[in-house]
C-alpha cells in the first residue's frame, strides 16, 4: 500500500490487575475458577493515557493513575488519527455512550471503552481474556451472589482528569 | 452515470451488479453517536463512500474523517485499496466544522477577531449547532476560526458538562460574549464594577480557581514553573493588581515586550522564545479559553493567567479580550440580580437569586438585551441555577467561602428576594459571599490549619510559629507553606 507521508503514532494498551495479585491467589477458592486478575485497562497513545471509569473518560500520563504501573502493556500497532480528531471523538464518546452514568461494572466497563478505542484507532480489539473477565465471573455461583453488590461498584481510579465529564 | 448503490433508493439488496459497477457491499459506518449501514460499489473511491456517507449523515464531506484499521481514508484513495470488504465497520468523525491550524496562528486569528469585532453576528448562526459540543475536546485542539470564535471557547461542551444541558442557555451566553466582545467600554465598565474587583482582590480564591481547572492541572504537571507561580502569592497579588488596572498591564506588558524583543537580537534567542511560547503560553491560553465555559466565576481566574504570563514569556500578541470571553458567564451569575432589578420585574426567588442591589453594581452594562433574557432563561429554569452551583468549580469556591462566614454577614442582600426557600438562601449566600470578597476567618487560624499544621510537624518543621504564618500566608496549602518555610530557612 503506498503511502503519502503520514505521520503514525503508536497505540499500546495498558493492562491493570485492579487485586493486585490476590485474584489469581484466590479466585480458585472463591469463585472456583482460576482467574489471573481484575483486569482495568487503558489505551496509552500521544502520549497520554486515557481510560474510562465512574467519572467519565478520563486522562492523565501514562501510568499517572493510583495504581502505578501497570502490570502489562499490550502493542496495539500504529495509528494515522491525529490527536486532534481523536480528542473530538473522545468528546463524543464522552456525551453519549462513555459518561460518567454509564458505567456499569459487567457490561460496560473500562475494558469496554478501550476495546471500542483501540478498534477505532487499529482496527484491532484487545485481548479476550480482559473482555471475557465479566462473563468468567458471572458464571460462577459466587459471582451470581455477588452481583448486586458489585453492579453498583463504580471503579475510578484516581490520578486523572476528566474529558468533557460529569461528576455523578 | 449511476455511482453507487445508494442511488437507486429501491434497491438496496446485496445484489451482484444491477446496472452498477462492481458488486455492492454493505458497509458499517460508525460514529460515537451511532451506526449506519451504507450499500456501496466495493470499486468505489473514497470520495463516492463520502458522498453517500454525507448524504445519510446530514455532514458536509470535508467535515467527515473515514477510519479503517487506524488508516485515515484520504479522497484520492479507493476502498479495495484499504481492504474494506462486505460486512466491515469504517468509523467515522465528523469534524465541527473548525481545524487546528498551528497554535499561534488560529489564536492570533482569534485576537484578529477580537479586534475588528465583526464577527459578532455569528451568535446566533452559531447556536445552531448543538453538536459542536465536541469541539474543545482536548488541549489540542485550539479555537476555531472567525465565524464559530464563540463555539470554541469551551462554552457549549464544558457547560452541557456542568449539567446545564439546556441549549437555550448556550444561546444566550453566545450572545453576551458577542455583546461583549464588540463592545469595549462594556468591558472597562465591567472591570470598574466593584464586585469584580473584589473578586480579584482574593488571591486564595483566584488561586484556587485556576488550580481546580484539570487543565491547568495538566500544565502545572508539564511546567512545575507555573505551580511555583501560582505558590507565591505575592505574586498572585501583583498579578491581581495588574489584572484589575487595565491600564497597568498594558504598561507592563510594554516593557515586557521591549525587554523581550532585545532577547530576540541574541543568537538562540529567538529559537529560545518560540519554545517558551509553545510550550508556556500555548497551553495557558487553551487551558485559559477553555476555562472560559467550565466555570463561570473562574473566568477571570483564567485571565490572571494571562497576568502572570508576561513575566515569563514573550507576548505575542494582545491577549484575546479575556474580559471579553470571560465575563459573560461570569456577569451571567450577577445578572440574575441587576437584570431583574433593571426591568422592575420582581420573581421573587431564581430570578434573583443573587439579590445584590443594583445600585451597587454599576446598572449600566447590565441592561442590554443579552443579560435581561439570560436573567428571564434563568428564572425561567431554576434547575439551572441548580446546575451551575452544583458543578465541581463551584463546589470548591463553596468550600473556600464556607471558611469565612464573616462574609455572609457584608452582604445586604437577603432581602425580599431571599424568597421563601432556605435553601436558596443559603446558595444566595454563598454567592454573595464571593462576590463580596475579603478574607476574613471567624476560626483562630490555628483551629483552622490544625490538619496543615499536623502535617507540617510530621514532616519536620517543628516551628509551630513559623508554620502557622506560612499557612495563613498560602491560605492553608500545605505544599505552599512548605516552600515558604524553605525559602525563609537559609541553609
Amino acid at each position: 500500500m503506498d503511502k503519502h507521508d503520514t505521520t503514525t503514532y503508536s497505540v499500546q494498551l495498558y493492562i491493570y490487575d485492579l487485586s493486585r495479585g490476590m485474584a489469581r491467589n484466590l479466585s480458585p477458592i472463591m469463585l472456583g475458577k482460576q482467574l489471573d486478575g481484575i483486569w482495568h485497562s487503558a489505551i496509552v497513545v500521544y502520549g497520554d493515557e486515557f481510560y474510562f471509569g465512574g467519572v467519565g473518560i478520563s486522562s492523565c500520563s501514562p501510568g499517572g493513575t493510583m495504581l502505578g504501573s501497570p502490570d502489562t502493556v499490550v502493542e496495539l500497532g500504529n495509528t494515522e488519527v491525529t490527536e486532534e480528531i481523536f480528542m473530538d471523538y473522545l468528546s463524543s464518546l464522552g456525551e453519549n455512550t462513555y459518561r460518567g452514568d454509564k458505567y456499569r461494572l459487567f457490561e460496560h466497563n473500562c475494558n469496554t471503552f478501550t476495546n471500542e478505542v483501540a478498534q477505532f484507532l487499529t482496527g484491532r480489539k484487545i485481548p479476550s481474556y480482559i473482555t471475557d473477565l465479566p462473563s468468567e465471573v458471572l458464571s460462577t455461583p459466587f459471582g451470581q451472589i455477588l452481583r448486586p453488590i458489585l453492579d453498583s461498584i463504580h471503579i475510578a481510579p484516581p490520578g486523572g482528569n476528566i474529558i468533557n465529564g460529569r461528576h455523578s | 452515470m449511476a455511482d453507487n448503490g445508494g442511488a437507486d433508493p429501491v434497491n438496496n439488496n446485496n445484489d451482484t451488479t444491477v446496472g452498477l459497477e462492481g458488486t455492492i457491499i454493505k458497509v458499517t459506518v460508525k460514529t460515537p453517536k451511532d451506526k449506519e449501514e451504507i450499500a456501496i460499489s466495493e470499486d468505489a473511491s473514497v470520495t463516492q463512500f463520502k458522498e453517500e456517507i454525507s448524504r445519510r449523515f446530514k455532514a458536509k464531506q470535508d467535515q467527515l474523517v473515514l477510519i479503517f484499521a487506524g488508516k485515515i481514508l484520504k479522497d484520492g484513495d479507493s476502498l479495495n485499496q484499504h481492504g474494506i470488504k462486505d460486512g466491515l465497520t469504517v468509523h467515522l468523525v465528523i469534524k465541527t466544522a473548525h481545524k487546528a491550524g498551528d497554535g499561534a496562528s488560529s489564536s492570533s486569528s482569534v485576537t484578529t477577531q477580537v479586534g475588528s469585532s465583526s464577527g459578532n453576528s455569528s451568535g446566533p448562526s452559531s447556536a445552531a449547532h448543538p453538536s459542536t459540543v465536541g469541539s474543545t475536546g482536548g488541549p489540542a485542539s485550539a479555537p476555531p476560526q472567525t465565524p464559530n470564535i464563540l463555539t470554541g471557547f469551551g462554552g457549549l461542551s464544558s457547560l452541557s458538562s456542568m449539567g446545564m444541558g439546556s441549549a437555550n442557555f448556550m444561546e444566550l451566553q453566545q450572545q453576551m460574549q458577542s455583546q461583549l466582545m464588540s463592545n469595549p467600554e462594556m468591558l472597562s465598565q465591567i472591570m470598574e464594577n466593584p464586585l469584580v474587583q473584589n473578586m480579584m482582590s482574593n488571591p486564595d480564591l483566584m488561586r484556587q480557581m485556576i488550580v481546580a481547572n484539570p487543565q491547568m492541572q495538566q500544565l502545572m504537571e508539564r511546567n512545575p514553573e507555573i505551580s511555583h507561580m501560582l505558590n507565591n502569592p505575592e505574586l498572585m497579588r501583583q498579578t491581581m493588581e495588574l489584572a484589575r488596572n487595565p491600564a497597568m498591564m498594558q504598561e507592563m506588558m510594554r516593557n515586557q515586550d521591549r525587554a523581550l524583543s532585545n532577547l530576540e537580537s541574541i543568537p538562540g534567542g529567538y529559537n529560545a522564545l518560540r519554545r517558551m511560547y509553545t510550550d508556556i503560553q500555548e497551553p495557558m491560553f487553551s487551558a485559559a479559553r477553555d476555562q472560559f465555559g467550565n466555570n463561570p466565576f473562574s473566568a477571570l481566574g483564567g485571565n490572571s493567567d494571562g497576568g502572570v504570563q508576561p513575566s515569563r514569556t514573550e507576548n505575542r500578541e494582545p491577549l484575546p479580550n479575556p474580559w471579553g470571553s470571560t465575563n459573560p458567564s461570569e456577569v451571567g451569575g450577577s445578572t440574575g440580580t441587576t437584570g431583574s432589578s433593571a426591568t422592575g420585574s420582581t420573581t421573587p426567588n431564581v430570578s434573583n437569586p443573587l439579590g445584590v442591589n443594583s445600585a451597587s453594581l454599576g446598572n449600566g452594562m447590565f441592561s442590554s438585551p443579552g443579560m435581561q433574557s439570560l436573567m428571564q432563561q434563568i428564572s425561567e429554569n431554576p434547575q439551572l441555577m441548580q446546575n451551575m452551583l452544583s458543578a465541581p468549580y463551584m463546589r470548591s469556591i463553596m468550600q473556600s467561602l464556607a471558611q469565612n462566614p464573616d462574609m455572609a454577614s457584608q452582604n445586604p442582600a437577603s432581602s425580599p428576594s431571599a424568597g421563601e426557600n432556605p435553601a436558596q438562601q443559603l446558595m444566595m449566600q454563598q454567592m454573595l459571599q464571593m462576590f463580596a470578597g475579603g478574607n476574613s476567618s471567624s476560626q483562630t487560624p490555628e483551629v483552622q490549619f490544625q490538619q496543615q499544621l499536623e502535617q507540617l510537624g510530621a514532616m519536620g518543621f517543628i516551628n509551630r510559629e513559623a508554620n502557622l504564618q506560612a499557612l495563613i500566608a498560602t491560605g492553608g496549602d500545605v505544599n505552599a507553606a512548605i516552600e515558604r518555610l524553605l525559602g525563609s530557612q537559609p541553609s
